[in-house]
């Protein structure tokens, strides 16, 4: 197996480029081993925990050995129970949370707990910043080179509110207290056409120039150095709402009376689910997590509590409504780092869409390895044996041929999947399917096709090649991938000019996939977002999130009902006292109730 | 025309004399004030959820409401004191002088009132210090708020200061005519008095007063005050360069007509027709108009910008708040207060003091639902105006609107209190008006007034 699994393994290139001239490239354990070595050190240190490190390399350790014995095993054991039986109770929000979850769970505790649809607690790979953030967390002066952010599809939204839900279930919040909120809109702009769903998905947008951190005269409201989240501090807080004023996008959230859900109960809770802290305070020791106390200001925080460490390892990198997203409309991650989900996303979204709505999963590696046990290795059997149509091929394939960054190197939902399509291509290589063949690629429509006369040698010939052979020329093929990885961007339009004349003067030369056709397949099958953009960028607050699709114009109105794809009211969350209340999308409708001599008078209606 | 001459006995009535009327309104005051009290307790212990207020967006309502439009409104109340006091002091307008204190006091009263009101609309009012001026150093930076506080304590002590000073001359001479229950206080009062610091009191007192009449309208209410809302690109309904003047009218047209109702009151009470003149009320009145025409010409100015061609999200503000009733009432009462007052200018005859009342109560009116407008309006038409299906709604509760009654309780006590220690009117100003100016004569009204209103 091993120079294959190389090229594919989620560091292999970036350690390959590193440590070029002191590893023997060909040989795959030597750079696990080198990887391993140096977080071993990071596990004697404290900055890993053995877990993670388990983790973090079971699935190359089995590959490698066909077993994993490290002395490890027993805490990451642990680790899995205890996540496992601390989330149980939020299982109800997460269900039917799509393939996300199945994916996850699958990898990490098999179908026994899939079938109860566990959440998406991270992979492997999502220790990975929770390490940069601890660090940089402990002596608190970040270097400005990491901020939390998201990419949020808007038209990849259907509405169903599962994120809403979520966060509220996550942070206990007061009924009407919708640190995030999605609302549909009409849109009198004309040419726009009147069935669109227009939907806004709003969480705050932790800017960068936050304005209601600039106007607050306490710095209660403040922006975390390690990380660029925008917390408030709930005991500095005074209450007197200049944040909520200074806010452009209206995303605050003051506590009017006593919340409904006590400290001790939310403890009590953080505690059941075996959080290491109480999910109120965060590493910093202050108070900034989950719903705020009386009289103070509160918004949506993007999950301190989780990006900390606290909730595990395996939710840095996460926060309750990304998780919650069906759709993987929501990528949540660092937005300084160009291969985090959001990066990844936003750079190419038909891209993104197709990673999510294909969802690949790990496990479909496996089945596919066992389809295709004894079958031959052309196009045609290979898609006969599998599950696989040309169509979906194509798109995985595409995704490889477009991926801008180094396919899985980052540590989101976007690169497990990323992951999982490299899982699935490198068994059709290893069972002997020519991916970077001209034949395929054309046959995909990822290639000009070619010319009928070496066509005419066709499938049959190579078909009869012997195994070792193709295996042979797979190990070229690799090689020659990743060096024109990078390549096909910069190439591509040097490529189409050439294509025509080249391929007569040089007809043996193959020059890879067509990346313009691949963006075509992308685009045709997931669609291309009508815009990318920041919420009232022109206010100067650098938002850190970006919208894809569905941009808002200055008369656009949300609609009545305020429910989107389903009705807010229709929807309930479990707080931590265990009783389940509705979610409501006009937080006034709940606080009247207290209003002293309500008159129903209203000068807004005037 | 009350001929006769002023006397220390005039001043010194309201300190020693006590009626039936003044425990009445004492009585009244101190259960409006209770009462509002008895309220914020209630909202200390159930939270601010007891008024009407709730989050703009999907909270469907305002964040700030009457207690902020109320404490703009106070602070432009409090205006009043240094106006006069600067006229008086710096620009030589001697005629004002029998209301200068009250004026003053009228500030004292009402930056108390405002300060309350910040305190009121805390969610956490226990930790004002705390987090205040634990992080004032750097919040004095960037949070407007935070000038606020700053610049409204700097006017406040400098006033509290300036009327401490002046008051020293009055109590040592008065000393023996002033009850001697309250000898303590005029013993910390005249601490260390010696004669020879009147010239040198006389002098701080005239810095002092240049100190606060630059402060008062460059940086309080044609300033911080305006600039919480002015500098929020977020709200177009503010973001304006034309809130600093336009507030500063505003302030100064609410400080002209409440010195105007509380010198009335006093002169009522106490038969003060000759030391607080009609001339003085003329003069005042003239002030008025002035103020109100200037008050007007700004709001026209926002108007034509936001309206002519103004991007959607300021039109949008704009239109709203010139279609508002409470918009148009304010602009009517106060429109018409200037017709009244341009009109006995022209012709004297139309002046009455009880005109002269009622167009200072209009005008009082009219900045108060001004401001409380003010306020709504912002979170009404945001920049961001998205949220359609959770539109802002709001009323004041029942709490909010005592807190009105409440803190004009409040300054009033304070008027009723003060007036029972020391003497509201200066001493300085008696024995002015026993000198030969002359006072009190139609004649020299239009030609006096003129050049005041120039400068």
């Amino acid at each position: 197996m091993s120079t294959d699994d190389e090229s594919f393994h989620p560091l292999g290139q970036e350690w390959e480029t590193e440590l070029e001239g002191m590893l023997d490239e060909t040989e795959y354990d030597s750079d696990l081993g080198m990887q391993m070595a140096q977080d071993a050190m990071r596990v004697t240190k404290g900055e890993l925990s053995e877990a993670e490190f388990h983790e973090k390399y079971h699935d190359d350790v089995m590959d490698e050995f066909g077993v994993d014995d490290r002395p490890t095993e027993a805490a990451y054991d642990q680790a899995q129970e205890e996540s496992s039986g601390a989330m149980g109770r939020m299982l109800s929000a997460f269900d039917g949370d799509g393939e996300e979850s199945r994916r996850d769970v699958m990898k990490k505790m098999g179908v026994g707990a899939a079938a109860v649809g566990l959440g998406a607690w991270g992979t492997v790979d999502d220790s990975q910043p929770s390490l940069g953030i601890s660090q940089e967390g402990d002596n608190d002066e970040g270097d400005g080179d990491f901020q939390w952010g998201m990419a949020i599809d808007l038209e990849r939204c259907d509405g169903c509110l599962s994120c809403v839900e979520a966060c509220a279930e996550e942070n206990n919040l007061d009924q009407g207290v919708n640190w995030m909120y999605v609302l549909e809109y009409d849109e009198p702009r004309a040419g726009t056409p009147e069935t669109s769903r227009n939907r806004l998905v709003r969480p705050c947008q932790h800017c960068t120039d936050a304005p209601c951190e600039k106007v607050c005269p306490t710095t209660a409201r403040h922006t975390r150095d390690s990380d660029g989240l925008v917390l408030t501090d709930y005991d500095v807080c005074i209450g007197c709402r200049y944040c909520q004023v200074a806010c452009p996008y209206g995303v605050n959230y003051f506590q009017w009376d006593e919340p409904d859900i006590t400290t001790d109960e939310i403890a009590e809770q953080a505690d059941d689910m075996g959080m290491d802290g109480d999910h109120m305070v965060d590493e910093r020791e202050r108070w900034v997590d989950s719903r705020a106390p009386r009289g103070t200001m509160s918004k949506c925080t993007m999950c301190p509590t989780r990006q900390d460490g606290l909730s595990g390892d395996d939710r840095v990198g996460t926060t309750a409504c990304q998780e919650a997203c069906p759709p993987d409309a929501i990528n949540f991650g660092n937005m300084h780092d160009e291969t985090s989900d959001p990066q990844v996303y936003a750079s190419n979204p038909s891209r993104g869409r197709t990673l999510s709505l294909l969802s690949v999963g790990e496990e479909f590696a496996e089945s596919l390895e066992e389809d295709l046990d004894g079958e031959d290795d052309d196009l045609e059997s290979v898609l006969e044996a599998t599950d696989l149509d040309e169509d979906t091929l194509g798109l995985l394939l595409a995704t490889e041929i477009t991926a801008e960054s180094e396919m899985g190197a980052g540590d989101g939902t976007i690169a497990d999947y990323e992951q999982d399509v490299m899982s699935t291509l490198e068994v059709l290589s290893d069972h002997g399917l020519d991916l970077e063949s001209e034949e395929v690629l054309s046959e995909l429509g990822l290639a000009d096709a070619p010319d009928p006369e070496e066509d005419g040698l066709g499938d049959e010939d190579e078909n009869g090649d012997d195994e070792e052979e193709e295996n042979g020329d797979d190990e070229n093929g690799d090689d020659e991938e990743e060096a024109e990885t990078d390549s096909f961007i910069q190439d591509d339009e040097d490529e189409e000019e050439d294509d025509e004349d080249d391929e007569e003067e040089d007809e043996d030369e193959f020059d890879g996939p067509d990346v313009e056709a691949a963006q075509n397949l992308l685009e045709a099958f997931a669609g291309v977002p009508s815009s990318n953009f920041r919420l009232l960028e022109d206010m100067g607050t650098n938002p850190n999130v970006i919208y894809l699709g569905n941009e808002p114009g200055p008369n656009a109105e949300q609609r009545e009902p305020t429910g989107t794809g389903v009705d807010y009211e229709n929807i309930s969350y479990q707080r931590a006292d265990g009783e389940r209340v509705e979610l409501v999308d006009n937080r006034k409708d709940v606080l009247d109730e207290k209003t002293v001599g309500d008159t129903g008078l209203n000068l807004g209606g005037w | 025309m009350s001929t006769k001459s002023p006397t220390e006995a005039d001043i010194l009535r309201p300190v020693n004399n006590v009626s039936k009327q003044y425990f009445i309104l004492f009585g009244l005051c101190t259960l409006a004030f209770g009462a509002f009290l008895v309220g914020w307790m209630y909202q200390l212990a159930e939270g601010m959820a007891v008024t009407g207020l709730s989050d703009w967006g999907s909270g469907g309502g305002v964040t700030w409401g009457l207690y902020i439009g109320a404490f703009i409104w106070w602070v432009g109340i409090a205006h009043g004191g240094i106006i006069l006091s600067a006229a008086v002091r710096l620009l030589g307008m001697d005629r004002y002088m029998p209301v200068a204190r009250l004026a003053e006091l009228l500030t004292i009263a009402g930056l108390s009132a405002a300060g309350f009101y910040i305190l009121v609309h805390m969610g956490r009012p226990d930790r004002m210090v705390t987090s205040v001026l634990g992080h004032y150093h750097i919040t004095v930076n960037n949070s407007p708020l935070v000038w606020d506080v700053t610049v409204i304590t700097a006017y406040f002590v400098l006033t509290a200061t300036y009327l401490a000073l002046t008051l020293r001359y009055d109590i040592t001479r008065l000393r023996d005519d002033l009850p001697g229950y309250f000898s303590p206080v005029y013993d910390v009062l005249t601490l260390g008095y010696t004669e020879d610091e009147d010239e040198v009191v006389e002098r701080m007192v005239w810095w002092l007063a240049l100190a606060i009449i630059i402060m008062a309208p460059l940086l309080l209410h044609g300033g911080v005050i305006p600039w919480l809302f002015a500098v929020l690109p977020g709200m177009p309904a503010w973001f304006s360069a034309v809130q600093g003047p336009q507030f500063l009218t505003i302030a100064l047209t609410s400080a002209i007509s409440g010195v105007i109702i509380v010198a009335y009151a006093f002169r009522r009470a106490y038969d003060w027709d000759h030391i607080m003149t009609d001339d003085v009320f003329r003069g005042l009145l003239l002030w008025l108009g002035f103020f109100c025409l200037l008050f007007l010409w700004l709001q026209l100015q926002q108007n034509v910008v936001g309206l002519f061609a103004a991007p959607v999200s300021t039109a949008v503000a704009q239109e709203a708040t010139i279609t508002h009733p409470i918009y148009i009432t304010a602009m009517v009462l106060v429109f018409a207060t200037l017709v009244y007052i341009f009109a006995q200018t022209i012709r004297p005859s139309l002046f009455t003091k009880g005109r002269a009342l009622v167009a200072s109560f209009a005008v009082l009116f009219a900045t108060l639902i001004e401001k409380l407008i003010f306020v709504v309006e912002g979170f009404l038409h945001p920049e961001f105006e998205i949220y359609a299906a959770t539109p802002g709604a709001y009323f004041p509760s029942a709490i909010e609107l005592l807190s009105l009654l409440g803190t004009i309780g409040m300054v009033t006590l304070i008027f009723l209190v003060v007036s029972k220690v020391v003497p509201v009117v200066e001493l300085h100003a008696v024995e002015h008006l026993r000198g030969d100016h002359g006072h009190g004569h139609e004649e020299t009204d239009e030609t006096a007034t003129e050049p005041e209103v120039k400068a």
